[in-house]
């Protein structure tokens, strides 16, 4: 939930966008990260651990742990924590590992 | 506590693997990491550090002030290849891999 | 890049290490990570209790917005986004605006990358709605996002509880503090007295045995004694305390000391805030973990002493405002916690017998 009125900043959430998660609208607003703001949504499952398959989230939000690990704007493994939300950027979970990108260059 | 509970939350190394490995004669973050991976996902032992310490400190009697830091390597967090890679002609490691890489029309071929 | 001070973290100890050094006619670069100025003081919603005499009391944010006010007429370099990865050989250090890499070449350096908070682990503590106290106040106070609707705390220091008065003023309901110990951390009686009236209890003695959901923390067991029982949250905030951040000071080969007052490994410093890397000073949590008073203080010392270091000042004008400094650390410092003041000085005095650094090497 964003929180409209702040009990000691007051109404500070101005701008919204919208962002895509998993190709789905969702509202943002400016100022907030990409995690806070998929939390704001109830989107707490932000990616699966690599080994066992357990869903993570959000922890430190402090770009430290790496939990919030994401693919944002097709690029993978974006410290989510750390990365302010954009109109319509298109967000991904981090769900198992990327395959590695090879451009082909004719043969 | 709960021997399943994950320690590291990167390599989701348990409390009972590192358990295990202290009780077979390790004694430093080092020693775990070259042992189990503990630490060696892309946080870097930011997160489990604290933890391991304790764990080193409860099952070796070490004191907390002989349990040596974990090695904090280069680059101290996450970062593209490519960002690392630019300006990297006074970086020689970098270079010297950048070097090895065959470029066709600016693409790795 | 060149400049004469590089001070890597724009929280209060960097800020107040800015404003000593760019005041002093010094050619300032400052670095941070995040995309304010104020580090962990923006979202701080409390008063701040702590402050130095000159100051009036205010809350964390407007402390922010008043140290970086105070700095709007230098003509300091602010590389806001940016991180240090890392250093090179000739001692400069290695900047990213994630685009690229480049070097920063500096006369002195003030390191004041602050505190990180420690885990605590529990059976599925992975799981998403687990989070730090800090995590849980950045989410309130800075995102504006309401991180979860029930919720537990794991710890009772000052900071756990005011993150809890504050989850509480945005509509979360805090079902109550899980401390391990058998007595309340905090020393603030008035804080306790607050989390009372709003009925929060504080269960002692006791840990989280394990959390359940699918997806996201739906329950936890917490354990008291032998007594255990369940409890439904979708929001754990845990709080193993803090310690300084040290990765910098390792990659540039710092020694180290352990105090368990000052959070455990701090970096050796000598009455300076000096490294044993002479172009090295320190400041703020990374010096040991206090309270923001004292990071203000240190910040301030240590950019005198940068000062004086590259002869901007002379040695009477800085050990003039250096004496007025530390009795003014002394008093903030023993005033709120006193076993802290003494394991800065006993640091301080180890500062002549370095623990090996070969301990490091493996």
């Amino acid at each position: 939930m964003h929180i409209q009125q702040h009990p000691v900043l007051g109404g500070q959430l101005q701008k919204p966008v919208t962002i895509y998660f998993n190709d789905q609208p969702y509202k943002a607003y400016e100022q907030q990260t990409v995690a806070a703001a998929l939390m704001a949504n109830d989107i707490k499952r932000l990616g699966l651990s690599r080994n066992l398959v357990q869903p993570r989230g959000l922890f430190c939000t402090r770009g430290r742990c790496c939990s919030c690990y994401m693919t944002v704007n097709g690029e993978d493994h974006v410290r989510t924590c750390m990365v302010k939300v954009e109109e319509g950027m298109k967000i991904y979970p981090n769900d198992e590992d990327p395959d590695v990108r090879r451009e082909f260059c004719g043969d | 506590m709960d021997k399943s509970t994950i320690i590291c939350r990167c390599e989701e190394i348990s409390y009972e693997e590192i358990e295990d490995v202290l009780t077979n004669g390790a004694t430093t973050f080092d020693d775990l990491k070259r042992l189990t991976r503990c630490g060696m996902g892309p946080c870097q032992s930011k997160i489990c550090h604290s933890l391991v310490a304790d764990m080193i400190h409860e099952k070796t009697n070490t004191p907390y002030f002989q349990i040596p830091l974990p090695r904090m390597r280069m680059p101290l967090s996450p970062i593209k290849l490519e960002t690392l890679a630019t300006n990297s002609t006074s970086f020689s490691s970098v270079k010297s891999v950048m070097d090895e890489v065959e470029l066709e029309d600016g693409k790795v071929r | 890049m060149e400049t004469d001070i590089l001070i890597i973290g724009a929280g209060p100890a960097g800020l107040a290490a800015a404003f000593e050094t760019a005041s002093k006619g010094l050619d300032v670069t400052i670095v941070d990570e995040s995309l304010t100025m104020g580090g962990q003081l923006n979202q701080q919603t409390q008063v701040i209790p702590s402050l130095p005499s000159s100051f009036q009391s205010m809350r964390g944010f407007e402390w922010a917005a008043h140290l970086t006010n105070q700095l709007k007429e230098y003509d300091i370099r602010y590389l806001l986004s940016h991180r240090v990865i890392g250093f090179y050989k000739d001692g400069s250090v290695g900047i990213t605006d994630e685009q690229e890499v480049f070097a920063v070449k500096a006369k002195k350096i003030i390191v004041a990358t602050g505190a990180a908070e420690n885990a605590v682990a529990f059976p599925k503590w992975t799981l998403p709605g687990v989070m730090t106290i800090g995590a849980a106040q950045t989410l309130i106070n800075r995102d504006f996002v309401q991180p979860g609707k029930e919720a537990v705390i794991v710890g009772s220091s000052d900071f756990a509880l005011d993150a809890a008065l504050q989850l509480s003023e945005v509509g979360v309901h805090v079902k109550g503090f899980i401390e391990k110990n058998a007595g309340i951390l905090s020393r603030d009686l008035e804080k306790i007295e607050q989390v009372k009236k709003i009925g929060i209890p504080i269960h002692l003695d006791s840990f989280i045995k394990e959390a359940r959901g699918i997806g996201a923390v739906e329950e936890i067991d917490i354990q008291i004694g032998t007594r255990v029982f369940t409890e439904k949250v979708d929001l754990v905030c845990v709080d193993g305390g803090r310690s300084p951040i040290l990765d910098i000071f390792y990659q540039l080969g710092c020694s180290f000391g352990y105090q368990k007052e000052l959070g455990g490994w701090v970096p050796q410093y000598n009455h300076q805030f000096q490294t044993d890397r002479e172009d090295i000073f320190l400041a703020g949590n990374a010096a040991g973990i206090s309270t923001q008073g004292v990071l203000l203080v240190t910040g301030m010392l240590a950019g005198i002493n940068a000062c004086e270091a590259v002869g901007a000042i002379t040695k009477t004008i800085a050990d003039e405002e250096k004496d007025f400094l530390w009795k003014e650390l002394e008093i903030l410092e023993t005033k709120y916690n006193p076993t802290i003041w003494e394991a800065r000085n006993r640091h301080m005095e180890n500062f002549a017998y370095p623990v090996i650094k070969e301990q490091f090497l493996s």
